[in-house]
């Protein structure tokens, strides 16, 4: 299967001619794949608004698709059908199309991680790949394979949306221990989250046992740095990909961060010695576009991300034992 | 299952015990639990630009969860009447219609409170102290204290003086900084007196003087584009360089601000601390770091390298004037004179245009012009550097003009760069013409900048000074400009008004930039 590369470059060229003196600012060239009818408008939308605000060349490789379809939009959108497409052929489309002298971002949206040659051929043209362990999948097969997949290639740049979207729940988590209740962060005894799907869910819980230095006991709990046990609750309730409501116990408090009725605010309350009255934080629900912008400027070399994954990944490996 | 490197993470700059759930949570900045107090709270720019900026910040969660604002101004309110005020006024002026209602506007409102009182009297600024011991008890605020000065500039030095009287120049368990809007005095002996006030009570890492022009995000991109790039600076010096020209340009008059700016002018209005700033940030050598010291320091000594005019020479160096009626965008406008509050037969300018010369390694020999005017026929604000004319010409038709290469900051109301440079017109013959290269932000990055003061406000809870200028620059500013302010000041310009509202500004002007090509 071959996609006619030089028809696109020459549809290209006549669609800058006719675009005329216009002025080209380009930041990067997004690659998206997809395999999933049902997923690809809903993808097009979303880089639609990405590339709005970060010009870029869009290469899109729709895999349900036959490879005779493609078109030009507007210059700088090439949409090519990629179906029965191996991993060269995709690897070459994409260096003979994109920019030569920006970056390439990879947007994979597909199950398969490891398990796939083109994701392998796609990544070596990629300076950062952005994945969503929770767009196709509610449980948590793709975080474990993502988990996998990053501990095998330490160098790989990426990404996840659906750690990406813990932001405002990290920063609130943080906050309730902020000050005079930091103390009560190494006596934490038992985690509760509410969520709507489970890899944000193991995400918050990988990043607090990560900063926490929590590793999973025999007993199915975690275990802090004096052995004492942890015990998690992981609760479906909600949208999918969004979190309702987080309970951290001490021996002595108990900290809750959760979704206001209208969900657009975090209310964070203290029982126990800190006690306080709620505040609220905004959680600014960012839309998937915002999310992928954040993952290419800050996710390049995200720690934090990478040991959140594999401290997430840890407890899915001990929990299928 | 912790990466050492990350798990440990450096006390917080506040002092505060480290947190590791912080760490890597800097993607957005979150500044420390802090109350500000509004000195002015019901004038004009707290309404129109400070409520709303400090609202945005909350929606868009850059302002601390435990946070508080006190207005302190003369107008009776209580708590609930200013609440309700700020709502009024929220409704009006925020940016995008985004309305206070819900969760988060409850939360932010039980958070606002105000006290009435008279500048002059100390028990008020003790009233002042309890609330905001108050606000540390109840709302988390930590003891930090942010004093906003948006008071009509001649009561600063007794609210500085009563905030000592009543002990709030220092609090023991957090920080205290004061921000200073502009001006930062009417000329050089002033603005003297007023640092004299400010510096009796508050250190200059405290003191935080706001030029909201340096808030504006293509104002920050000077830096980026001079330091985060390779191909401008070795050409960014005397060997390339003809000329810099800085404009801020306005098709406005002066609207209900009459009685300020007849005592004000042009020179003071905007030349002595917005254009000045533009033209350090312009001509500055590179910092050592991104230290706002280290900056701050680079600024200063572009400033102390501008000799000031002898008396003798401002008329060769300088050109001002004063708009009379005149046609903007097809509507008849009147003339400075007829103006609101202005005098009949004022002297003030209300257009002008210095040459000034960086007289350093660098610079040595290259003009930079700076103007700034009112009712001139669009608002525009720029930095256009010129660069000298090619050494020899062999190539193109000999009809053709060969301009040289201009770079633009455009920073309103575009925001952006452009630059001028000279290519082939397709054909047989050889033919060159003028193209420009332009860079957008609104449709480069597709987002418009936030506000300036949500920027600075930000930058002034997270302690960190880099935007805002530091009182060596201030006063240097004020030395440089100061010959130019006396001679005019001095000297009755029979001739004002000089240009008609939307022109280009008085001939007087055109002959000090008959060099600059870029007109």
């Amino acid at each position: 299967m071959t996609v006619d590369i030089p028809a696109i470059l020459e549809q290209l060229a006549q669609s800058h001619r006719r675009r005329g003196s216009d002025a080209g600012v380009a930041t990067m060239t997004i690659v998206v794949f997809f395999d999933n009818e049902a997923i690809g408008e809903l993808a097009r939308d979303r880089i639609r608004m990405l590339s709005s605000k970060h010009p870029s060349r869009v290469i899109v490789l729709d895999a349900t698709a036959p490879e005779t379809a493609h078109h030009i939009e507007g210059g700088d959108w090439i949409d090519v059908g990629v179906r029965g497409c191996g991993p060269e052929m995709l690897r070459s489309a994409v260096d003979a199309l994109r920019l030569r002298d920006a970056p390439v971002v990879l947007l994979w949206i597909a199950r398969d991680i490891g398990s796939d040659p083109r994701f392998a051929a796609l990544c070596d043209e990629a300076a950062t790949v952005v994945y969503n362990s929770s767009l196709l999948d509610g449980g948590h097969d793709a975080l474990r394979e993502l988990a996998r997949h990053v501990e095998r290639h330490p160098g790989l740049e990426i990404a996840d949306i659906a750690y990406l979207r813990l932001a405002p729940w990290q920063e609130s988590i943080a906050l309730l221990f902020d000050g005079t209740a930091l103390p009560e962060l190494a006596d934490v005894r038992s985690v509760e989250v509410a969520c709507g799907s489970e890899p944000e869910a193991l995400y918050l819980l990988g990043w607090l046992a990560s900063r926490l230095d929590w590793t999973p006991g025999e007993g199915g709990d975690l275990r802090d740095r004096t052995g004492h046990s942890i015990a998690f609750a992981l609760e479906r309730a909600s949208e999918p990909r969004r979190i309702a409501r987080v309970v951290l116990r001490s021996s002595r408090s108990t900290f809750v961060a959760e979704l206001d009725d209208g969900g657009e605010t975090i209310a964070l309350s203290v029982s126990g010695p800190n006690a306080r009255e709620a505040r609220h934080r905004t959680i600014q629900n960012p839309g998937i576009a915002a999310l992928v912008e954040r993952a290419i400027l800050w996710a390049g070399d995200d720690r934090v991300f990478r040991a959140a994954l594999g401290a997430a990944g840890t407890i899915l490996a001990r929990r299928a034992r | 299952m912790a990466d050492e490197t990350i798990a440990t993470v450096k006390p917080g700059t506040d002092g505060a015990a480290a947190n590791p759930l912080r760490a890597g949570l800097a993607a957005d900045r979150i500044t420390s639990p802090c109350s500000v107090v509004f000195f002015g709270a019901s004038g004009d720019l707290f309404k129109r630009m400070l409520l709303p900026a400090i609202y945005s910040m909350r929606l868009r969660g850059t302002l601390p969860t435990d946070f508080a604002l006190v207005g302190f101004a003369r107008t009776p309110f209580d708590d609930a009447g200013f609440r309700e005020y700020c709502r009024q006024q929220l409704d009006l002026f925020m940016p995008d219609g985004k309305k206070p209602e819900g969760a988060m506007w409850d939360d932010f409102a039980r958070r606002i409170s105000y006290i009435a009182a008279d500048f002059k009297e100390t028990r008020d600024f003790v009233a002042l102290k309890e609330r905001l011991e108050q606000n540390d008890r109840e709302l988390g605020t930590g003891g930090n204290h942010l004093f906003y000065l948006s008071t009509p500039p001649p009561v600063f030095p007794e609210i500085i003086k009563q905030l000592k009287a009543a002990g709030l120049d220092k609090d023991p368990t957090g920080w205290t900084r004061i921000v200073v809007e502009k001006p930062f005095g009417t000329d050089l002996a002033s603005a003297r007196t007023l640092q004299a006030a400010i510096e009796a009570v508050f250190p200059e890492r405290e003191i935080y003087r706001i030029d909201h022009y340096l808030g504006k995000e293509p104002v920050q991109d000077i830096i980026a584009l001079r330091f985060a790039n390779t191909i401008f600076e070795p050409i960014w010096n005397r060997n390339y360089v003809a000329s810099v020209q800085i404009t801020s340009a306005e098709s406005l008059g002066v609207e209900e601000r009459g009685g300020y700016y007849d005592h004000a002018g042009a020179l003071r209005d905007m030349i002595q601390n917005h254009v000045i700033n533009l033209l350090a940030l312009v001509a500055m050598e590179a910092p050592i770091s991104s230290d706002a010291d280290d900056i701050r320091t680079e600024k200063y000594k572009v400033l102390s390298a501008i000799a000031p005019p002898v008396h003798a020479d401002v008329w060769s160096m300088s050109a001002r004037g004063q708009y009379g009626a005149g046609t903007i965008d097809g509507r008849a406008v009147k003339a400075y004179r007829q103006e609101q509050d202005v005098a009949p037969d004022s002297n003030t300018e209300t257009f002008a245009a210095i040459k000034l010369y960086v007289e350093n390694w660098r610079w040595a020999g290259v003009p930079f012009f700076l103007r700034s005017g009112k009712r001139l026929p669009r608002k525009v604000a720029e930095i256009a550097v010129t660069f000298k004319p090619i050494p020899h010409r062999f190539y193109g038709d000999s009809t053709d003009r060969i301009e040289p290469n201009v770079l633009v900051i455009k920073i309103e109301p575009d925001e952006g760069i452009s630059m001028r440079f000279e290519a082939k017109v397709p054909g047989p013959k050889d033919h060159v013409r003028s193209v420009y290269m332009d860079f957008n932000y609104g449709t480069g990055f597709g987002v418009q900048s936030p506000p300036a003061y949500e920027r600075l406000i930000g930058d002034a809870m997270l302690g960190d000074q880099t935007l805002f200028t530091r009182w060596d620059a201030v006063e240097r500013a004020w030395e440089v400009v100061t010959p130019i302010l006396e001679v005019w000041q001095n000297t009755k310009d029979f001739s004002f008004p000089n240009y008609a509202a939307g022109s280009q500004g008085p001939e007087s002007a055109k002959q000090l930039f008959a060099d600059w090509r870029h007109l």
